[in-house]
């Protein structure tokens, strides 16, 4: 086996556990099962060991880091060991007391989550009120001296709200505001009927972002992340599988990204039986798709294929059933009909499921 | 930006200088990505401390590389409008 490319970058899901209910989450459907969350100690070795490996980024994620009564404590602790440390949190569980101890142990950027302009809409998505006090968590955020990006999961039911996102990102004096496209896994493929965009309002909302980019360089970035059915581009995922990226769970698996679990036959080794060097090198999991031996036609003798790597593995599974094929997405896929289809199956009014514990147990058991 | 340009760059508050011991050079890191520095990246990004104007650090680089000063002054404001603009610079 050659040398395990460096990774530069970890996420850290500190926790499944979140107050809110958001439609498009993330985190595995099947979540209510993960009990036993990582130690401090536990996580404090794996800061040491990915600076050791050349990390250079730390995620604090989860669910919602702020659950965690050692957050602070960890952040003290990924600054030891130098990690550039952004928290990604919902903000719904900050005050002003809290941000200040963060600022004090060093952490260098907040990533805050709001689910659109409106109060009503974006109680609508995360299932609990929460907006005012996000905005309120935004102020504070700059008052204290944050760096913030504000990130907004954009879908069918907000993705009229863009230019007001932008006034908001704008108001609140945040540095980057990410205009992110629903992704279609986990909890956002179980309501992908109700978070699909029409291609009218698609292509109108990359319109004005294009404009509010090029408009608001130099005082807020903007980043326009693809819908990848709509926009029929194959994304490079995780800019590769096991090349600079890592995901560690709540229960200590690592992973080339959060959604690989419903890949089947995978077994992502845990930080508490190994060094995490050890497992990003040799693996079974993290090699799986490491490279290109892996790939069939068309990607094979593609000429894209180092600027894509034959799109997401995870998408390949869900819809071609085969994570090795193209991602389907891609129109030289045999099974990119299957996206023609869904990227047209989109309406209004579908009934929404949240992510909580309940519904997690009750999809498991159907 | 012109040679009388008031600007005195920093780096933006998201943004912080690290070495990087494996790949032995200086890094820009911000939240979603590094920019890798060459040693004169590094050397002018050191400078940009808020205090010094770009003739400033013009006038301090050309103590340490030799040769055509509007060469070099050039070069930094090339550089760095290169990274104010994609926002490591305030």
């Amino acid at each position: 086996m050659s040398a395990a490319p460096r990774p530069y970058t970890l996420v850290a899901e500190l926790t499944y556990r979140c107050p809110l209910r958001c439609v498009y989450c993330s985190n595995p459907v099947d979540f209510h099962r993960s009990r036993a969350e990582l130690s401090t100690g536990d996580w404090k070795r794996v800061f040491s060991q990915a600076a050791e490996l050349g990390v250079m980024q730390l995620h604090l994620s989860g669910g919602e880091p702020v659950l965690r009564d050692d957050l602070t404590e960890l952040i003290r602790d990924a600054r030891a060991h130098d990690l550039y440390t952004n928290l990604i949190t919902g903000g719904t569980l900050l005050d002003e007391n809290k941000l200040r101890r963060f600022r004090e142990a060093g952490l260098d950027h907040i990533q805050l989550s709001i689910q659109g302009a409106s109060r009503e809409s974006a109680e609508t998505i995360a299932g609990v009120r929460s907006h005012r006090k996000k905005l309120d968590v935004a102020r504070l955020i700059g008052k204290i001296g944050f760096p913030l990006t504000l990130n907004v999961v954009i879908h069918r039911m907000n993705i009229a709200e863009v230019p007001e996102l932008i006034g908001l990102a704008l108001e609140l004096g945040a540095n980057r505001l990410e205009l992110a496209n629903s992704q279609f896994y986990a909890w956002a493929a179980e309501n992908r009927r109700a978070l699909m965009p029409t291609r009218e309002q698609y292509d109108r909302a990359e319109e004005i972002a294009r404009a509010a980019i090029a408009k608001y360089r130099g005082t807020l970035e903007i980043a326009f992340v693809q819908n990848d059915y709509l926009s029929g581009e194959p994304k490079p995922c995780m800019g590769g599988w096991g090349r600079s990226y890592m995901c560690i769970n709540p229960t200590g698996q690592v992973m080339p990204c959060h959604a690989a679990a419903v890949i089947p036959g995978l077994h992502f080794e845990s930080v508490r039986d190994k060094g995490l060097r050890e497992i990003w090198r040799d693996s079974p999991a993290m090699n799986a798709f490491r490279g290109d031996d892996w790939m069939m036609e068309p990607c094979r003798s593609c000429s894209r294929k180092e600027i894509d790597f034959g799109g997401c593995r995870c998408q390949a599974f869900m819809l071609a059933g085969n994570a090795a094929d193209a991602d389907p997405i891609c129109r030289l896929s045999p099974h990119h009909g299957i996206v023609e289809a869904m990227r047209k199956d989109s309406a209004a009014d579908e009934p929404l499921i949240y992510r909580d514990v309940k519904t997690s147990r009750e999809i498991e058991r159907r | 930006m012109s040679l009388d340009d008031p600007w005195r760059p920093r780096l933006a508050a998201r943004a912080r200088l690290k070495f990087d011991p494996i790949a032995n050079q200086e890094m820009i890191l911000f939240p979603e990505a590094a920019l890798a520095l060459n040693e004169t990246g590094a050397a002018i990004v050191r400078l940009c401390d808020g205090a010094r104007s770009i003739d400033q650090i013009v006038e301090q680089l050309s103590t340490k590389y030799r040769g055509d000063r509007d060469a070099l002054m050039r070069e930094v404001v090339e550089f760095l409008g290169m990274i104010r603009a994609r926002g490591l610079l305030q």
